[in-house]
């Protein structure tokens, strides 16, 4: 392994931004401190303004209002490239008239590094990002993957104090899609640089990230390690966005400090956070795995199967509770022979006895 | 910050300067007891009001917060902004002005000054013809550009790739050499007429020949926008209909038809602006037949009449500005043709017999007609005498001897005119796609505007403009680079915006974000992958300088002669051979540039042409 290519790495803080086009508000006062090595993922549907707040940490948009701090810098009036930042594109933007070596040096030149040192500092991150050989060659010749890698040793070459990834892997087909993402967790992990990454996929947020803040509508939601948004939404929103989930109305039987009771489809079921407004109407995430299904027997709620389909290593069922019709989404994994139940079949649902957390 | 103020200080100080001018001049002359006592006062000339414009025009990006931290930029507007405003905008407001004071009123505007103007019958025949020339004229060619650009892209006819080469032919030659060559053929001693077809009592000049020679300029214009348009248009809905049971006529003309009017209606306004801004032909084949174009030249330049002449540029601006607006209005709405993925696109159709061949010869015959004049110019040009000795001679080509200061005039003017032109345009161009700023849209209009006024109105608003202290540029080399610079400026600017939207914006971001300047960005950056776009630009500035003749008659002088002003008067006054000898070196260097263009970027003249 070349020598490890080290970082003065920062934090950033985002105070109170907002961007607003024209009629739009597509970023609405949204506060957020990434501390220094971290990974924040901007998670969010397109249009939730997630972009936008990072390409005003990077300069390319100023923001309406509010500061962009980098360390104790506030960079906010500083154009793009007076910034410690360095990013990594959707379409990789690799110049197409320039080879891969002058595209990762281009940078440094900008930047009016001594002309000595540059080439090393090329070599050192190439080496680093297994681009040897490649110097003389031009950005088409190289395969997705590897565009992928010039993109980043490009902008790792600059030792930014902050990386920025704006859908870096959206370009990639799903196998090596699952690569990179373990590839680009594994180097910032090593180089301990502070980033912000934007994604619209939530398996690539939960798998790469420290920290994910899921956005919507230009506010940012919920901000939490992706354990806490599993099994904490703070709203249907997160809980929708995060994961497939049933939502299902609930009634309160009682609450105190260490939890609550509720009812969901005539059962009784603990939570184990209580409700942030009891007099308000709650509801409850159910996930799919959660939830299961048997023949027969006493227990669980009657319903009967509307569809069934294989996804991937799951066999999923939608099922219509008897009564008043909620459908509930169920997932098994693994099913056993026995576990095939054909289309109109009456079966029995069994919910988890227990909830972490409650909707209101 | 203070850098930049001072160079804003020096800058408009310079400006300042320029658009105006303190001279001193004699107030008062004594003499008491034999002794001269002169008194002199200052005075203020120049235009205020220009001053005033430039210095708005100025302060308008001074307001962006974003500007001001980027002195460059900054610069690089404010210099545009300044640069159009007084080499387009103020010389086509000069014909205004002047034009209105032809009329008799004080720079002010009534109905009764507009009476009075149209009381002449002159104004009234002029203006009449012009606006009927221009109706038949884009029709015709629009329709027959129409037949030929469908054969061309969707029949199965055979030699289409020479058929296509041919038919766009007179694209590259200047435009009144199509009008020399049908005298050599039609005229009153032409050889199909007069040897040939022993034809006596009918002539060609008039508005039959300028039409003629109008439909043959113009329709390769009209294949050109048509040909794209077909070629891209989605082939599934054509066999859609005819699945469904529609014959070839009824795919015509409710399928493929409406599909293609934005395109028509384009083509129809572009051949309008071109056919009523003519000068060249109409000058050589008109005949006594007066048109606004030749009336504001010969007004000005035989008849002394400069009021006049600009009241007819003036007239013959406003229908151009309309069908321009129109034009753009229409370009800017959606457009139907957008194939979306997976759409087939110009699929070749089998199509019967009696519909195919009738096409073909109609396309054959106008490639060949093509082959005849040009084929005729070069012929011309070597034998002794045309019409009456056919006997080769090399007399004709060493004739252009005396025509050698006014080459080399013409080629540097048209040189540096292309290399101005095609800077300013990747600049302009670059400006109002990648950035916001208060102003934008207008730097973009008036960047375009020059599209639509015709030469002669460049000509004479140059004329006016820059004629006296502090704008005398008259009769220098200055004032004709600048004003074909500016002109052809629209093709340039286009060009280089439908190229600029060809490349991924994060490309100049990524440059930025790794810290070069914007400066350094447009070097490295933008401006090698705009390399294509600027040098077809340049190219094109430079073949339309060479061959313009309709501004160069009003701003060449006699130290600044053109070889297009040379080349018309022997047209007028020397022989047919001696003429053809100019018109054919023109061809040539001509077919060099656009040699040069194929080596350097791979382009043919057809996709040149297309940018326009």
């Amino acid at each position: 392994m070349a020598s490890e290519v080290t970082f003065a790495t920062a934090s950033i803080r985002l105070q109170n931004l907002s961007k607003q086009f024209k009629e739009v508000l597509a970023v609405d006062d949204v506060t957020l401190d990434v501390e220094p090595g971290t990974l924040v993922c901007l998670l969010g549907p397109s249009g939730c303004g997630k972009t936008t707040t990072l390409r005003m940490i990077a300069g390319f948009e100023d923001p309406t209002s509010g500061q962009v701090l980098i360390g104790d810098e506030d960079v906010t009036e500083l154009p793009p490239y007076a910034r410690p930042t360095a990013m990594v594109f959707q379409s990789y933007a690799l110049f197409p008239h320039m080879s891969i070596y002058e595209n990762i040096a281009y940078g440094l030149k900008a930047r009016r590094t001594p002309k000595k040192e540059i080439p090393g500092m090329v070599q050192e991150v190439m080496a680093l990002m297994e681009l040897e050989g490649q110097e003389e060659k031009s950005p088409a010749q190289l395969s997705g993957g590897q565009q992928q890698r010039v993109a980043l040793a490009r902008a790792l070459v600059i030792r930014p104090k902050v990386l920025l990834f704006d859908e870096p892997l959206s370009n990639l087909d799903a196998q090596l899609r699952v690569r990179m993402r373990g590839e680009l967790r594994d180097i910032q992990h090593r180089l301990g640089i502070t980033s912000v990454y934007v994604t619209h996929d939530q398996e690539e947020a939960f798998s790469i990230a420290d920290l994910v803040a899921i956005m919507n509508k230009g506010k940012l939601t919920q901000l939490g390690s992706p354990i806490d948004l599993y099994r904490r939404p703070a709203d249907r929103f997160v809980a929708e966005f995060v994961g497939l989930s049933n939502v299902v109305p609930a009634e309160l039987v009682q609450s105190n400090a260490e939890g609550a009771v509720i009812r969901v489809l005539g059962q009784e079921i603990h939570s184990q956070q209580p409700p942030a407004d009891p007099s308000a109407s709650i509801s409850v995430v159910l996930r799919p795995e959660a939830i299961g299904i048997t023949i027969g027997g006493k227990g669980g709620i009657p319903a009967r199967v509307r569809t069934l389909a294989y996804v991937g290593p799951l066999l999923r069922y939608t099922v219509a509770v008897e009564g008043d019709g909620t459908v509930l989404m169920v997932d098994l994994s693994n099913p056993r022979a026995d576990e095939f139940y054909e289309e109109g079949t009456d079966v029995r649902v069994d919910l988890p006895k227990e909830v972490p957390a409650l909707l209101s | 910050m203070l850098i930049i103020a001072v160079i804003q200080i020096v800058l408009l100080t310079f400006i300042a300067t320029w658009v105006m001018d303190i001279v001193i001049v004699e107030d008062s002359r004594e003499v008491v007891d034999g002794v001269e006592t002169i008194a002199f006062r200052r005075e203020l000339i120049g235009d205020p009001l220009l001053f005033v414009l430039a210095a708005i025009g100025m302060s308008l990006p001074l307001m962006s917060k974003r500007l001001r931290r980027e002195p460059v930029m900054l610069l690089a507007i404010q210099l545009s902004i300044v640069a159009l405003l007084i080499f387009v905008l103020w010389p086509v407001a000069q014909v205004f002005v002047e034009g209105f004071e032809a009329t008799g009123g004080e720079g002010g505007f009534s109905f009764e000054q507009f009476q009075r103007l149209f009381s002449r019958p002159m104004v009234v025949r002029a203006s009449r013809n012009t606006i009927w020339l221009g109706v038949t004229s884009a029709t015709l060619s629009t329709l027959i550009g129409a037949i030929v650009a469908y054969t061309l892209t969707l029949t199965d006819i055979p030699w289409k790739r020479m058929l296509r080469f041919l038919v766009v032919l007179t694209l590259v030659s200047p435009p009144f050499a199509v009008s020399f060559a049908f005298i050599m053929l039609f005229g009153r001693r032409g050889v199909i007429t007069f040897d040939l077809l022993g034809i006596r009592q009918w002539s060609i000049y008039g508005p039959d020949g300028i039409i003629l020679v109008q439909l043959i300029s113009n329709i390769p214009l009209a294949v050109l926008i048509l040909m794209t348009v077909f070629a891209s248009m989605n082939r599934d809905l054509e066999d859609a209909a005819e699945d469904l049971g529609a014959k070839t006529f009824r795919v015509l003309r409710t399928i493929t038809f409406p599909l293609v009017t934005p395109a028509l209606l384009t083509a129809w306004l572009l051949n309008f602006i071109s056919s009523i801004s003519d000068f060249g032909n109409p000058m050589l084949i008109g005949g006594d037949f007066q048109l606004l174009a030749p009336q504001a030249y010969i007004q000005r330049v035989e008849l002394f009449d400069p009021q006049l002449s600009a009241a007819l540029a003036m007239l013959l601006v406003v229908p151009a500005l309309f069908a321009f607006g129109l034009q753009h209005w229409i370009s800017n709405r959606k457009s139907y043709v957008t194939v979306t993925g997976g759409a087939r696109t110009g699929h070749v159709r089998k199509l019967p017999g009696w519909f195919k061949w009738p096409l073909f010869s109609i396309v054959l015959f106008l490639g060949l007609f093509n082959l005849l004049l040009y084929g005729s110019i070069f012929v011309g040009a070597a034998v002794k005498a045309w019409g009456f000795d056919y006997s080769l001679t090399l007399r004709n080509v060493s004739g252009l001897v005396i025509a050698i200061d006014e080459l080399r005039n013409s080629l540097f003017v048209a040189i540096v005119a292309g290399l101005l032109g095609g800077v300013i345009g990747i600049i302009l161009a670059s400006l109002v796609t990648r950035r916001r700023f208060a102003g934008r849209g207008a730097l973009d209009f008036s960047g375009t505007l020059m599209y639509a006024i015709p030469g002669t109105v460049v000509g004479i608003g140059y004329i006016i403009a820059f004629n006296a202290a502090p704008y005398l540029l008259t009769g220098t080399f200055f004032i004709i680079i600048v004003a074909y610079a500016f002109r052809r400026l629209p093709v340039g600017l286009r060009s280089g915006v439908a190229a600029e939207k060809q490349i991924d914006p994060s490309l100049e971001e990524a440059s930025l974000d790794l810290g070069a300047s914007r400066p350094r960005t447009f070097a490295k950056i933008t401006f090698p992958l705009l390399r294509t776009a600027f040098l077809a630009g340049v190219i094109y500035i430079f073949i339309r300088s060479m061959t313009d003749l309709s501004a160069a008659i009003f701003l060449s002088a006699a130290r600044t002669q053109l070889f297009t002003v040379r080349m018309f008067n022997v047209m007028v006054r020397g022989t047919p051979s001696e003429a053809a000898a100019f018109a054919a070196l023109l061809i040539v260097i001509i077919l060099l540039a656009l040699g040069l263009l194929g080596k350097l970027t791979g382009k043919s003249f057809v996709d040149l042409f297309r940018i326009s």
